[in-house]
């Protein structure tokens, strides 16, 4: 297991009121290759902040996190490297607008490598191969990226985690912003890039859509306490969603109400558009 | 980065909470001019006293304001230094023949490292620094004058030093005691329209104090924002290898780069933003506005007003009486 979370909780100092906790005693473990996690919650459930433990970015308030066999507690370690830590586990923050700041892409994207220490062409490749990899072409390299479109800015921005060669990429509501054609194209970039790498992938995301048809583990989180860990078949054939303020796929929700309105005996779980019209189809005409 | 507070307001009840800001400005800026009046250490401390006396009554944490003093402790422990060494007038009161050795130089260091070492235990801060300060006095005066001796000198501390020294750092405990009640008490929005209000007159002047008003409210409103965003920066940074706390000189400059960047960036934009929302919601800038809360006296007001002049013109009198 590459990531270990154990009894991990953190508080965020307020003032007046007491602390506020934003995650209570999480433990869960995510290996180093071959998974595609989806992190979901309502807002404020603390996504982002369990998120932002998985590289060390911030400490634990009480527990461990152990990442690659270093153990991060409350308290900084001087015989621990955490830039190693954050190169291992690559995190994508929501806004590309707080990461980018160079003159142009290339440059951009070589920022993260060359802090590792990648000399200078080494760096320029595994931009190139990088911005490949997140579907732009080499047109891109000499572009401004604060004139780009929001999509583009997040494509520019996760190939400059991609570019560290991450062995786990973290990814914080890539598709939110997105039309549904970008998210589709997004998801498809992840997919990709996990059967390219082998890489595990963790994505925060509110689209049960994308969760059901594309990701093979879910971690739910409700008001900071980790509610589910298990398959998404597992988590959308349960029968209360609403109490973990989640909503159940487009799919699910149509194929039931067809089910039930038009007395149609059709399975429900279907993961695609595809898949549902050939369930209804095998329904109706045997 | 989370720890700064920008706006000292502790919300609470009490007299001072009641009292329009424009008297509590004004009330303020008369009390430290008249502290700046006095003259004797006999009086000002009297006027520490009636500070004191006033926070109780408007039931003000003493601690509280003592916190915020934390930060001017240094200021005050200077001046007092300065006063207390560098005043040479009156009658002598001690002198201490001090030798500056190889040997008390080397105590200090130990004793400097002992203490450094003991700082770990935050609550004995104060008394581990006054054990420290002792120490090195001791060192220097009382070790025998053995080894190599650098330098020797008459340590000397006059009567009008120490009176001095006890006078300025009680006026200035005072003044800045009585605008951390101001700031306590007062909503920073609040304050500015106080300030807006009392600058009015000012608009002959050809100063206009609705914008002067507007430009520190939305100051003051956005510097937790930028400071939030400027942390989410850090982070995203940090996270590609930016590394704030270690690195050399050149990668921690371009580091800086790169978390200012987007700052500037993400300030510009929300600044755009703001303006549209505002002129979207109907604001002509220069345009006379109305407001949901207008400012208005009360009997309170009249009671300061009366303590505030009696106590200024008791100042002058004691100034102007030989």
């Amino acid at each position: 297991m590459a990531i270990r979370f154990r009894q991990v909780s953190y508080a965020y100092p307020g003032y007046g009121l007491g602390n506020y906790d934003a995650i209570k005693n999480i433990t869960l473990d995510i290996a180093a290759k071959g998974e595609f996690i989806a992190l979901v919650g309502q807002t404020g459930s603390g996504k982002s902040t369990l998120a932002q433990h998985m590289n060390a970015l911030i400490f634990p308030t009480e527990g461990t996190v152990e990442i690659f066999g270093k153990i991060v507690g409350p308290k900084r370690d001087r015989t621990i490297k955490y830039n190693e830590l954050r190169r291992k586990v690559g995190l994508v923050f929501q806004f590309p607008e707080y990461q980018l700041f160079e003159e142009t892409v290339e440059k951009d994207i070589m920022f993260g490598p060359m802090n590792f220490g990648v000399p200078e062409e080494a760096a320029r490749k595994m931009a190139w191969t990088a911005l490949d990899l997140v579907g732009l072409g080499p047109t891109y390299l000499k572009r401004n990226p604060l004139n780009l479109s929001g999509g583009e800015k997040k494509r520019v921005s996760i190939a400059g985690i991609l570019a560290m060669e991450p062995q786990i990429l973290v990814l914080d509501e890539p598709t939110s912003g997105l039309d549904p054609r970008g998210k589709a194209t997004m998801m498809d970039l992840f997919k990709s890039i996990r059967e390219a790498t082998g890489k595990t992938i963790v994505v925060i995301t509110h689209d049960m859509d994308l969760v059901y048809e594309y990701m093979d583990r879910v971690l739910v989180l409700d008001k900071g306490t980790l509610a589910f860990d298990g398959t998404p078949d597992e988590l959308f054939r349960k029968p209360n969603l609403e109490t973990l303020h989640l909503d159940y796929p487009a799919t699910i929700r149509v194929l039931s109400a067809v089910a039930k309105d038009l007395g149609i005996a059709v399975d429900i779980y279907q993961k695609d558009v595809a898949a549902a019209v050939s369930a209804i189809q095998k329904a109706v005409r045997p | 980065m989370k720890n700064i507070v920008i706006g000292q307001y502790a919300p609470g009840k009490g007299f001072f909470y009641r009292l329009d800001p424009r008297t509590k400005i004004i009330t303020v800026v008369f009390l430290m001019v008249a502290v700046f009046l006095l003259e004797s250490i006999l009086q000002v401390s009297i006027a520490l006293f009636v500070t004191l006396f006033l926070m109780i009554i408007g039931k003000i944490s003493i601690g509280r304001v003592a916190k915020g003093l934390r930060p001017l402790f240094v200021l005050l422990l200077f001046t007092f230094s300065f006063q207390i060494f560098l005043n040479r007038e009156g009658a002598l009161l001690l002198s201490q023949p001090m030798n500056i050795g190889l040997y008390s130089l080397l105590g200090v260091l130990v004793l400097t490292v002992l203490w450094r070492l003991l700082a770990r235990f935050k609550k004995f801060k104060g008394l581990l620094f006054l054990f420290w300060l002792a120490g090195v006095y001791a060192l220097f005066a009382y070790l025998p004058a053995i080894g190599p001796i650098f330098k020797v000198f008459d340590f000397e501390i006059y009567e009008s030093g120490v009176v001095t020294s006890i006078f300025v750092v009680v006026r200035l405990l005072i003044v800045i005691s009585l605008s951390t009640v101001l700031t306590l008490t007062t909503k920073p929005t609040d304050l500015t329209q106080g300030l807006e209000s009392l600058l009015r007159p000012l608009k002959r002047l050809g100063v206009n104090s609705d914008d002067f008003a507007l430009i520190i409210s939305i100051s003051l409103r956005y510097i937790p924002t930028i400071l939030d965003e400027a942390n989410k920066i850090m982070l995203a940074q940090a996270s590609r290898g930016a590394d704030f706390n270690e690195g050399k000189l050149v990668e921690k400059v371009k580091q800086i780069v790169s978390l200012l960047i987007p700052m500037f960036i993400i300030a510009f934009k929300r600044s755009e933003d703001l303006a549209d929302a505002m002129e979207s919601r109907n604001f002509v800038p220069g345009k006379p506005r109305t407001r949901i809360h207008e400012l208005s006296f009360g009997m309170t007001d009249l009671v300061t007003a009366i303590f505030t002049v009696l106590v200024f013109a008791g100042a002058i009198v004691l100034r102007v009486l030989p």
